[in-house]
């Protein structure tokens, strides 16, 4: 058997997530340093020895400051390479750059295969990702990937907080319709969908909404929730015709720009967001958004992990 | 064009001689044989030394000898001394397989990818592929040209009242490519969703009283479009409700009514529980990801899943009714899409419409069979047999060859390519 441990790494900021997984784990954050000096380099070290050791590192990736929590991961993962650890594992729950994933337009570049390379480059090992916008990034990289779902955790937290036999699940695009069926076969519901046709980015100009919600409580389900701009005006369509309440669930809730004005002001009664991304301060100023505590889902997936077990359970299951 | 060779691999002559023939040159001479003990022998005729090499493979029914063959065939261009060598693969052979689906699945795209890398491909031209995201396979450029402009434009002169007529998506992982085509076509488009855990009570309970006047309410706004003024001024904001949902029972792959009896309760136990241990397996299974949300792509269903209910949200009444694909591989799910279309939605005429006809097995003959598929539309990216065609009524063929012709053509003298995308139809 191998004796070697679980040292679990996150950076100097956003550590909410990765003290979560430590309480669940019963272990403590390794001791770190990350200094950023005044040209904005940044240097890291390690306080403790990692070598032969199990290395998980968390980034809870928000919006903002994107690229430099990207160099600060790439920087502390070729710190533990260096340091002769056994393996390193990157927990990366919300993948930057993950809509970059093609080239939808002429000449656009594809980042978030730019995004798996320099991860491996720096030497990771395997990287544990969340409900990836497409599964097919997980094909960029050329070391395992395990894409965990956040499914059966927002299943629970449908059957535990909303009346969900008056419900309906709502895709609010036309990407999103598989997500939603999925969901809907879950939980027995029937689901509907918005489409909408863009006429520029973050605008939405025509809505036509294919399914009927009469006196239904609609679940907006979706990835990923940036200004928000395309949920408040999904509520109002759902509304409109007849919707009895609308609440949105969202994996990712990046919440940039106006996006907690836009849920204040919105018809929505709730939105609910897994916690992969950071916003501690947001919900305070945004009563309506609630959280999914996914913690004990990336706590599992690590022990599975070290321990060698299959990981698949995760993707159908909470763990208890 | 100088310094430029194109080779025509096996698999798809037809379309490659086309090609050339668009291009006013000759196929380059290379001998493509295979040995006795099965290997693959290429020969090249012609000094490709400093030439810009394009190598025309596509999918066909001997896919990996295929496949070899390409990868032999840009290596020994790479082994001359080419220039630049680009495989154009109109259609993408294990394109289907771009993302892992059960537990420990490959990722069989992808090693593709590397392996025409590694053989020595500088680009790729390929025509819609499965997943756009397959792009990012490559450590090379890809050009993903599209089908849908060719379609649309033969759904524009030949569909009959094609502005009142509806795209349909036959699973809902298409449903954005269909929603691409009806934009474009400025029409409406619907789904259909086809389930197989819904137990057979929520259907009954879906069949109950309120939920029918429900539906008749719905039925009677359906169709309404409401017009209102936008938050600027000069934009008009359209909201289109398309209302409805319609549920019916497929058995043995067979749209039945709501008369029908149901089997004897044994049988559906029996599959219940054969149901369940499937489930049981999935969910316990060992190690590896796998794609929970994605896995309904496969389209076929097993014999164990017996009954099923098929559900359509959108509205086709008197209608024609567009079932839009990427490929049309097997037959099953399109013809229960159809029946269910027709002898439930009301559907006028039911197109089955895709870029790459492949019709495994007697697909197209089942297809053909089908009262209620009018018509299907493919394109020539597959090769599809010249009895088959003649054999088949119902077939039509969209000729795609001058859209890789003038791809070749741009990509050899360094012009842009993506005005392709989008105004492909005119050629």
């Amino acid at each position: 058997m191998p004796t070697n441990s679980i040292k679990l790494l996150a950076p100097d900021v956003h550590r909410g997530l990765a003290e979560l997984v430590a309480k669940r784990l019963g272990l403590q954050l390794t001791s770190s340093k990350l200094k950023r000096d005044p040209t904005g380099e940044v240097s890291f070290s390690i306080g403790e020895s990692v070598r032969d050791q199990d290395i998980f590192i968390i980034t809870q990736i928000g919006s903002g400051v994107v690229n430099d929590r990207v160099l600060e991961l790439l920087i502390m993962i070729n710190a533990s390479k260096t340091a002769s650890a056994r393996r390193i594992t990157a927990i990366i729950p919300n993948f930057p750059y993950a809509r970059q994933d093609r080239k939808d337009k002429s000449r656009a570049p594809i980042t978030a295969k730019l995004m798996a390379d320099m991860l491996t480059t720096a030497g990771c090992d395997h990287v544990i990702t969340m409900d990836l916008h497409a599964s097919q990034i997980q094909g960029f990289f050329d070391v395992p990937v395990d894409n965990l779902y956040a499914e059966p955790s927002v299943v629970r937290y449908i059957k535990e907080n909303v009346n969900y036999m008056d419900s309906i699940i709502i895709s609010p695009d036309a990407g999103g319709a598989k997500r939603a069926a999925t969901l809907a076969d879950r939980l027995d519901l029937n689901f509907a969908l918005i489409h909408k046709e863009r006429a520029r980015a973050n605008e939405v100009s025509r809505m036509v909404l294919v399914g009927d919600v009469t006196d239904k409580i609609c679940i907006i389900v979706d990835d990923m929730a940036d200004t928000c701009g395309t949920l408040a005006k999904a509520a109002e369509i759902l509304l409109e015709n007849r919707a009895q309440s609308v609440i949105a669930i969202v994996t990712h809730g990046v919440l940039s720009g106006r996006a907690i004005e836009n849920i204040n002001n919105s018809r929505l009664d709730r939105v609910v967001c897994t916690n992969t991304v950071p916003f501690e301060e947001k919900i305070k100023r945004c009563p309506k958004l609630a959280v999914i505590d996914i913690s004990s889902v990336l706590a599992e997936s690590i022990r599975r992990l070290h321990n060698g077990e299959s990981i698949s359970y995760l993707f159908k299951n909470y763990p208890l | 064009m100088r310094k430029c060779k194109i080779f025509v691999g096996n698999s798809h002559p037809e379309l490659g001689n086309m090609v050339c023939q668009r291009l006013g040159i000759e196929p380059a001479p290379c001998t493509l044989k295979k040995f006795a003990n099965g290997e693959t022998s290429v020969q090249i005729g012609i000094s490709v030394r400093d030439e810009d090499v394009y190598v025309i493979q596509s999918g066909s029914p001997s896919i990996n000898d295929d496949i070899m063959e390409l990868l032999i065939l840009v290596s020994a261009c790479r082994g001359g001394s080419a220039r630049k060598i680009t495989a154009v693969i109109p259609q993408f052979p294990y394109s289907k397989q771009c993302k892992m689906k059960k537990h420990r699945g490959a990722i069989t795209a992808r090693m593709l990818a590397n392996l025409l890398v590694m053989a020595g491909a500088d680009h790729v031209v390929s025509m819609d592929l499965h997943a756009s995201q397959m792009q990012g396979f490559f450590t090379k450029p890809v050009d993903n040209l599209y089908g849908g402009p060719s379609l649309a434009k033969w759904i524009r002169e030949n569909v009959e009242d094609y502005e009142d007529a509806v795209v349909v998506s036959k699973n809902p992982g298409g449903t954005k490519r269909v929603t691409a085509l009806a934009d474009s076509l400025k029409i409406n488009f619907a789904m259909i969703h086809t389930d197989r855990r819904r137990s057979k009570d929520l259907y009954s309970q879906n069949k109950d009283l309120q939920q029918l006047k429900l539906r008749k309410q719905s039925m009677l706004r359906k169709n309404r479009p409401i017009v209102r003024q936008g938050d600027h001024p000069n934009e008009e904001e359209n909201i289109i409700l398309s209302n409805g949902i319609q549920t019916a029972r497929i058995r043995n792959g067979h749209v039945i009514g709501d008369d029908e009896a149901d089997d004897d309760e044994d049988a559906i136990l029996e599959s219940d529980s054969e149901l369940n241990s499937i489930d049981a397996l999935d969910s316990h299974g060992l190690g590896g990801t796998y794609d929970a949300v994605d896995s309904e792509d496969e389209e076929e269903v097993p014999v164990l899943y017996r009954e099923q209910l098929i559900t359509l949200v959108g509205n086709v009444r008197g209608r024609s009714a567009i079932i839009l694909d990427d490929m049309i591989d097997r037959p099953g799910s399109f013809i229960s899409a159809a029946e269910h279309l027709v002898q439930n939605c009301g559907a006028k005429k039911v197109y089955v419409v895709a870029t790459h006809g492949i019709f495994t097995g007697d697909c197209l003959e089942e297809l053909e069979k089908s009262d209620a598929i009018g018509t299907i539309v493919v394109t020539n990216t597959y090769p599809i047999s010249a009895e088959r065609i003649a054999g088949s009524k119902k077939l039509v063929t969209i000729d795609v060859s001058p859209i890789f012709a003038e791809c070749i053509r741009r990509d050899h003298y360094g012009e842009s390519i993506s005005v392709l995308f989008d105004s492909l139809a005119a050629l």
